[in-house]
């Protein structure tokens, strides 16, 4: 597993808790990037350690653009501490005048530069000003709606639907992977700290990360005592096995969160003993050859050189705090970032369809404003999901009936058996879930998602152990979608769905809640021009039964798509999720 | 004196954090802290044990899960 280690200077904290996170991660033999502050660069004693850390442990210099303050720059950032919320004029006067210093000081350009976030016109200025940066810390994965909640509605961070591990920020999005070389922006992005990938879907993400004291935030240790934080680290080494042995590990811990703050009811102490228990575990690690760690700059050259553009990466993550034995599956590659709900039956929880390649770029100068978000079309913890209370929402589901009983595959828990993810092609396969309608018939279900190359996917339901083994089966996919970025229903005019079947149907999205129906179909779709992509639910003519398309309304603001398939005994059905680009 | 000293005394209120949120109490005489968002209030005391309480949840709270453990999970 790669590893960095990275700390800044404190702004907001006293300057000796840095210098000793800098001994300690020393004294457990592991290299440093220290992010430099612009305030910071007029501080002698702050750039002569920093020096002084780099000539004799191999420390990286790296340039944080965390706090916008100093001189020339507070006047312009008037206490706006996030690069990506000003516009595009006033990024590149804050960038000039802190690079410019940067090269003042350092007698060279920073190869690394930190922010929560950088927005694509961020980088891209960021990139012209100076070429020399190679690396950045490039956003939060999966940080929006409910850390907004979370911290009282002042947080103004949306980064969710972006990738886990470092990436390729494409030019249009720079939360978006890039496809190809002339798609990237010419930057490797980490992210800000590796976080749990069951539970940032399902709640918070900053409780759940490489941050010891995120982790005390959420009241995930018995004070000094927190086998998680090393749990969460062993979960990313875990991953080796699917993405061919390749690994990544941040962990960027602040001074201000190892001193008395008001996120923690511990003493400080508590917050140094499970930081130290992180890094010596970490330096344990890398003693036995489990662990490389690097500057981020070294990092970023490594990746350039071994990580293609556009690889696909999958991770498997397990619950291991709540004890549910939830899994889920996460897939990325350019066309698209799938979650896969193992515990609903192999339901998309959440689908950011990156084909559309939707441009964003963030400040008040830009429609998005501070949304920086990929769009999704399912997000099934902000839009519902399974239903519960009213109707349900963004989800998909397998509909199975027998003559009149029906069930719903999203109440049929399953684990994952399999994970595979080889040239090209990655596959989750779900342990069969066992089943039984109001009549009595019973069986088992097997769910199976093979994710291809240009945004396809092939899901295979196979039914087998039917007790009748002439039943005959009705299995519809549904797919229930509405494109967004946050919690809030967003504007669904414009989107067009259609059905190729007898007859052919085509209707506008129109908030009406009417529905068609066609038999014999053999593709239901939805052309959404939020998200400049067009989803289709597809299968081969002999296998089609009917199709239909729903349009939703205001109360329950969705489109849905149904491909029915039947079959009699045991077998399988295969229907195919495809993801196509519409831009205009 | 460290500008972190404020928050010695300083706890979130457990309503509050029950929902995911993080507010800050506001501390009176006597050891007694109020919630400003929501109508909690209470001593330091029956505040800690309602963090306790909260940390129910976390049945794995205390296990460790090696790598070839999590691999069985
Ligand atoms: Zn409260």
């Amino acid at each position: 597993m790669h590893l960095n280690v990275l700390h800044r200077t404190p702004s907001d904290a006293v300057y000796s808790i840095f210098k000793r996170q800098q001994d300690l991660a020393h004294s457990f033999n592991l290299k440093t990037t220290v992010f430099v502050s612009y305030s910071d660069l007029f501080n002698e004693e702050v750039v002569k350690d920093a020096f002084q850390y780099e000539r004799e442990f191999g420390d990286e210099i790296g340039l944080s653009i965390h706090a916008l303050n100093g001189p020339g720059v507070s006047k312009i950032a008037r206490t706006q501490n996030c690069i990506w919320l000003l516009n595009a004029s006033a990024k590149r006067e804050v960038l000039d005048i802190i690079l410019r210093k940067f090269r003042e000081i350092c007698g060279r350009p920073p190869v690394s530069v930190g922010s929560y976030h950088f927005d694509s016109s961020a980088l891209r200025i960021l990139k012209e000003l100076e070429p020399g940066v190679e690396t950045v810390i490039g956003g939060c994965f999966e940080e929006g709606v409910r850390v907004f909640h979370g911290c009282n509605h002042s947080w103004y961070l949306f980064n969710e639907g972006m990738p886990w591990n470092p990436w390729y920020p494409s030019q249009s999005h720079s939360l978006r992977p890039a496809a190809d070389e002339k798609d990237s922006s010419g930057i490797v992005a980490v992210p800000h700290l590796m976080r749990d990938m069951t539970l940032s879907y399902e709640g918070r993400n900053d409780f759940w990360a490489s941050h010891p004291p995120n982790v005390i935030r959420g009241m995930g240790n018995d004070a000094s005592f927190c086998p998680y934080d090393l749990n969460l680290v062993d979960q990313f080494r875990m991953q080796e096995e699917w993405n061919d042995g390749y690994s990544y590990y941040n962990t960027f811990v602040s001074a201000s969160w190892l001193t008395w703050n008001h996120n923690s009811e511990y003493p400080p102490e508590v917050a140094w003993e499970l930081y130290t228990k992180q890094l010596r575990y970490l330096g344990e690690l890398k003693k036995s050859g489990e662990v490389h760690d690097s500057t981020l700059a070294e990092y970023g050259r490594w990746h350039r050189a071994y990580r293609p553009v556009g690889q696909p990466e999958v991770y498997w993550a397990k619950e291991m705090l709540y004890g549910s034995h939830k899994h889920y599956f996460w897939f990325i590659d350019p066309s698209r970032r799938i979650l896969i709900d193992a515990t609903q039956g192999g339901a998309v929880g959440d689908l950011r369809p990156y084909a559309g390649r939707v441009p964003v770029a963030t400040g008040p100068d830009t429609a998005n404003r501070e949304i920086a978000s990929y769009p999704f079309l399912i997000q099934s913890q902000h839009r519902s999901g399974n239903a519960h209370h009213c109707q349900d929402g963004a989800r998909t589901t397998l509909l199975l009936s027998n003559g009149k009983a029906e069930l719903d595959s999203s109440f049929l828990r399953s684990k994952i058996a399999a994970v595979t993810n080889t040239a090209g092609e990655a596959s989750v396969t779900l342990t069969p879930a066992k089943f039984q309608f109001a009549n009595g018939l019973k069986g088992e279900l097997t769910t199976r998602h093979i994710f291809l190359p240009q945004g396809q996917i092939k899901t295979e339901r196979t039914i087998s152990n039917l007790s009748d083994p002439q039943a005959e089966l009705t299995l519809t996919e549904y797919f229930k979608g509405a494109p967004g970025r946050t919690e809030y229903p967003e504007d669904m005019h414009g989107i067009r769905l259609g059905i190729d079947g007898n007859p052919k149907r085509q209707m506008e999205f129109d908030y009406s809640g009417e529905a068609f129906e066609s038999v014999a179909a053999t593709m239901v779709y939805a052309e959404v021009p939020q998200t400049r992509t067009r989803i289709e639910l597809a299968t081969v003519a002999g296998e089609a039964k009917s199709g239909a398309v729903k349009a939703g309304h205001l109360f329950s603001p969705y489109f849905t798509l149904f491909l029915t398939q039947s079959l009699k005994g045991n077998g399988k059905i295969i229907t195919w999720t495809n993801l196509k680009n519409i831009e205009p | 004196m460290d500008q972190s000293e404020k928050y010695r005394t300083l706890m979130r209120c457990p309503v509050c954090f029950s929902r995911d949120t993080d507010v800050l109490m506001v501390p009176e005489a006597g050891g007694h802290h109020y919630c400003p968002k929501c109508s909690f209030n209470g001593e330091e005391s029956e505040v800690r044990g309602m963090y306790r309480d909260i940390q129910k949840k976390f049945h794995w709270m205390t296990k460790r899960f090696t790598l070839e453990e999590q691999r069985k999970l």
